[in-house]
């Protein structure tokens, strides 16, 4: 069932994170492989913020291992895994509010400095992928709206040109016709070459997208599965869907 | 009328000192949090490399400076280094205590190194340059003139350099950030070491003009934090204009009210803004 080696993007195995004495993540392992859109539905408090925070350095695991593409990397710092090809639109965001739509992208190509003609070609591919922030370059992105910022957040994460891209709730608090919108823009993204990996509660519309998904109940992986298997299964239907 | 511009380019040149001070200060709060009481300490020590460069090593003034500024830097650095990086993570009471701890330990140095006594430093430039009626020695023209270029400096560095991209975006967001790739412990480092590096010139500037003593970090400090507080806390352009603002209200109130005035203005105010516009008077933004 489960693919190792050189078609791997992302595997983690027995992953652990505690919060003071409260087990965050107690034990998960999933894998992204080369190409994939990989969905992670659960409810609020489930851990799939803490997961995407563990994978992204952002917080330390106790147990378990995290590779990329067969290399560990469980204790790499956040700054040394962008480099690496893992980029992280983080739930609330964490634009810089005061900076320009473009300094924010200009800054998401951090890890890109030395090569400048990278960083023009990836804006205007970013620009294209959201025309409406492009009409915005030049206002801070705190003044824009929810849905544009939800755009940046993801473009700023693109300029970073990542083999792996982590999603966290893109569509949180936005309007159905822009969520529709970001989802068909993560597609975009999916079919240039970059593997996805999605935390949603959204579970209809991440669905329709994913190639796989993994559903998290309290710090663990309760259930896998291709796209069919999940839309097919009755516990994701009834606590997902809401059919 | 020649009282008040006399008063007005002496404020101007305190004023210089404030602002450097308060830059670093402002800087240090707005990227890393960490309300920096140690800071005083950088102004003193860089005083204190003045006053042994001037009268025990020997050298030009500019080189007093020079070396002023490269081991306040690396002293800043250290600070962040030994002291708050253990921090990360904590409330900022800890950094707070942390910082206090260290300003009483940097003037306890100073002062088993120095003794209490307050030290003249020697004048490098003591001629008078009169204009319009107005007497301005030249160490105050040059404390004006050197904060400006300072000042520009620090703006350069800020707007235009990569270095200063990676402070603003950490003072913005720093876990924003870390998800962009920078290394915000890097960032720390620089943010330290070029607040020091305000600080001794600030101290370098002023050394020649007052006593040097252990504890005179200590006084500004408090001012310092009334100006960041009055500019906003984090804010660059806040901490210049409330550098200025705070030296020539401090000026014109020992002149035209009483001399002990001068001293209260600062703390008045303080309570004053705190109590009708916490935030500050200007508009955060590094």
């Amino acid at each position: 069932m489960r693919t190792w080696g050189p078609t791997t993007m992302l595997e983690i195995r027995g992953l652990r994170v505690r919060f003071g004495s409260f087990d965050a993540l107690s034990g998960v392992s999933l894998d992204v492989r080369h190409g994939e859109i990989v969905v992670l539905l659960g409810a609020n408090g489930a851990g799939k913020s803490t997961l995407f925070r563990a994978i992204s350095g952002l917080h330390p695991a106790v147990g378990g291992a995290i590779r990329l593409e067969g290399e560990d990397i469980t204790s790499w710092t956040a700054h040394r895994l962008v480099a690496a090809g893992i980029a992280h639109a983080p739930e609330g965001k964490h634009l810089f509010p005061e900076a320009s739509v473009t300094k924010n992208l200009r800054l998401g190509a951090y890890v890109q400095r030395k090569a400048p003609d990278v960083v023009r070609q990836t804006m205007d591919e970013v620009f294209e992928l959201f025309p409406a922030l492009r009409d915005k370059e030049h206002d801070a992105a705190g003044t824009l709206s929810g849905g544009q910022q939800q755009m940046l957040a993801i473009g700023r994460a693109l300029m970073a040109r990542p083999r792996l891209l982590l999603l966290d709730e893109p569509s949180l608090g936005l309007a159905p016709l822009v969520v529709e919108e970001v989802f068909e823009s993560i597609l975009r993204i999916n079919q240039g070459g970059t593997s996805v990996l999605l935390a949603e509660q959204n579970a209809h519309a991440a669905l329709k997208v994913a190639h796989r998904g993994y559903v998290m109940e309290e710090g663990r992986v309760v259930l896998e599965g291709d796209q069919d298997d999940l839309m097919g299964n009755e516990e994701v239907r009834r606590a997902y869907i809401g059919v | 009328m020649t009282l008040f511009a006399q008063q007005f380019v002496n404020g101007i040149a305190l004023g210089s000192v404030y602002a450097l001070v308060a830059l670093g200060l402002t800087l240090v709060y707005g990227v890393l949090k960490v309300p920096n009481f140690a800071h005083g300490a950088l102004y003193m020590a860089g005083a204190y490399v003045v006053y042994v460069m001037l009268t025990a090593v020997g050298g030009s003034y500019a080189l007093a400076i020079a070396v002023a500024v490269v081991v306040i830097a690396v002293m800043g650095a250290a600070m962040e280094f030994v002291v708050f990086r253990r921090l990360e993570g904590k409330s900022s009471v800890h950094a707070m205590i942390a910082a206090l701890g260290v300003l009483f330990f940097l003037e306890g140095t100073a002062d088993v190194i120095w003794g209490p006594d307050f030290r003249p430093v020697p004048t490098p430039l003591d001629g008078v340059v009169t204009a319009f009626g107005i007497n301005i020695t030249e160490q105050r023209i040059l404390v004006i003139v050197a904060a400006i270029v300072a000042m520009a400096g620090l703006y350069f560095l800020l707007k235009r350099t990569l270095v200063g991209m990676s402070i603003e975006a950490m003072a913005q967001d720093r876990e924003g950030a870390l998800l962009v790739g920078i290394d915000t412990r890097r960032v720390a480092l620089i943010t330290f070491a070029i607040s020091g590096a305000l600080a001794a010139i600030a101290g370098a500037l002023i050394a020649p003009l007052v006593l040097v003593f252990p504890t005179m970090g200590a006084v500004i400090i408090l001012k310092a934090f009334v100006i960041v507080i009055l500019g906003g806390m984090g804010s660059v352009p806040g901490a210049i204009l409330g550098g200025y603002l705070l030296a020539l209200a401090e000026t014109m109130a020992g002149t035209y009210v009483a001399f002990a005035f001068s001293e209260l203005i600062a703390f008045a105010l303080l309570v004053l803004v705190l109590v009708f516009r916490p935030t500050g008077l200007f508009q955060k933004g590094v």
